[in-house]
């Protein structure tokens, strides 16, 4: 473990630097414990500390913007601020709306607000060059931060899980749970084949959170990555390689603006279409 | 990298998080919007109204203007034909005045011109008289020939 700022440090130990997590967790020598040297000893209960922190940090931004950002609701001559976030409910509200034909549910909205907002900030700090809050964080006494909570699987997942968890509450609120089960077990091969439907409709419902939590997870991480193999440029001692590792820097941030939005945006409208699959009761 | 308690921490986040914002921050800003639109939609129809009650008042307006000038042009042929009839019976009045004038006069003149034939008749009888008494030398009485001078003026 390297802890001294002093030492060189080799390519390898900077990558996996800044791919550990601020844990705190629960060991079996130490009991509850903050110390990165116990972090492999650490079970289930342990929690990354700078993920939470970021995700629940964002979540507090994106409410207060939203809500308390605003100086003054107008009906007639809305101000900036209100015209920015009448635009975003606007554009969720249409997503949803052309995705929920029936049905109704007004909870999907704020849902998928909330979403496409919270996710766009989480993948916005992969724009922060990596070792900015990193070393502040150092500086504060914290050997190890991770920024970007959507480079963390256990965020994307846990995200991915609450969709999970409410789809099957809809399933069984809206088509009761007779219809849910059998909707899991008498398709697509009727009621003979009852052992395979259920094993392909099963894999079916499990696939939904995977890969909503696994999509973004991959693409923020590989993003972040990237960033970090960039920013690995700028530790050798040379300034044309330096130089290079700025532009790469700069192109690849660019485009990465392009991900961050778009991962955001599908991890929404995923979330509206899984919800509108467990609010359809016709057959398929 | 691992998977942990980190994920039971994030989905009850997630979950405080969408209610806040399906209690706090959605429903307000979604009845500001909705009372926009009805706002606009309410304005919209006012507008049409307006239109169709201008259109309307544009129709009677029109109507009342169309009666107005078939009356005035009714109470100007009345006039014209009034008019016309006066001048008419004026001037066949006055034919008949001039008529009347004209034949008073005419028998003015005539019985002028009788007057002035008998007086006439009467002067020359008389000339003729003294004529002939002179070339009689003898005064006719008159009163002898009265008879005579009578004939004599109706010969005339």
């Amino acid at each position: 473990m390297v802890s001294d700022a002093h030492t060189p440090i080799t390519s390898e130990e900077y990558i996996q630097h800044h791919l550990t997590n601020w844990v705190c967790g629960k060991t079996e020598s130490h009991g509850w414990t903050c110390d990165p040297h116990h972090a492999n000893e650490m079970g289930f209960w342990a929690f990354h500390i700078d993920s939470l922190g970021w995700s629940v940090f964002l979540g507090a931004v994106f409410i207060l913007l939203f809500r308390w950002g605003i100086p003054k609701l107008s009906t007639e001559a809305p101000s900036g601020m209100q015209n920015f976030v009448e635009m975003c409910i606007e554009f969720v509200n249409d997503n949803v709306q052309s995705v929920f034909v029936s049905a109704k549910n007004n909870l999907i909205g704020p849902m998928a607000l909330t979403v496409l907002i919270w996710v766009f900030l989480m993948n916005l700090m992969d724009l922060v060059p990596v070792d900015y809050l990193p070393e502040l964080a150092k500086g504060a006494g914290i050997e190890y931060f991770k920024v970007v909570p959507t480079a963390d699987p256990n965020i994307t997942l846990g995200m991915a899980l609450a969709v999970f968890i409410l789809i099957i509450f809809y399933s069984i609120k809206i088509k009761g749970l007779k219809g849910f089960v059998a909707e899991l077990t008498l398709h697509p091969f009727g009621k003979y084949f009852i052992p395979v439907n259920f094993i392909l409709e099963g894999v079916n419902l499990i696939a939904k959170p995977i890969s909503l939590g696994l999509r973004l997870f991959g693409n923020l991480y590989a993003g972040e990555m990237i960033f970090i193999l960039i920013a690995l440029m700028l530790t050798f001692s040379s300034i044309s390689i330096g130089l290079l590792g700025v532009g790469l820097h700069v192109i690849w941030a660019l485009f990465h603006v392009l991900i961050l939005g778009l991962q955001a945006f599908i991890f929404m409208v995923l979330t509206i279409v899984y919800l509108a699959m467990a609010h359809e009761t016709e057959d398929h | 990298m691992n998977i942990n308690a980190t994920l039971l921490g994030q989905t009850i986040a997630f979950v405080i998080f969408v209610a806040i914002c399906w209690k706090y921050v959605w429903p307000p800003i979604i009845s500001i919007m909705e009372e926009r639109e009805k706002r606009i939609a309410d304005g919209l129809e006012a507008a049409k109204k307006a239109d169709d009650s201008l259109e309307e008042a544009q129709l009677e307006f029109d109507q009342k203007m169309n009666k107005a000038k078939e009356e005035a042009a009714e109470i100007l042929n009345k006039a014209n034909t009034r008019a016309s009839q006066i001048v008419a019976n004026a001037s066949i009045k006055a034919e008949a005045e001039a008529e009347k004038i004209l034949s008073a006069a005419s028998k003015t003149i005539e019985n002028d011109a009788n007057k002035a034939k008998e007086e006439l008749k009467l002067k020359m009888s008389e000339l003729i008289i003294d004529t002939s008494e002179k070339i009689l030398e003898e005064e006719i009485d008159p009163d002898k020939h009265q008879n005579l001078l009578k004939k004599a003026a109706s010969e005339l």
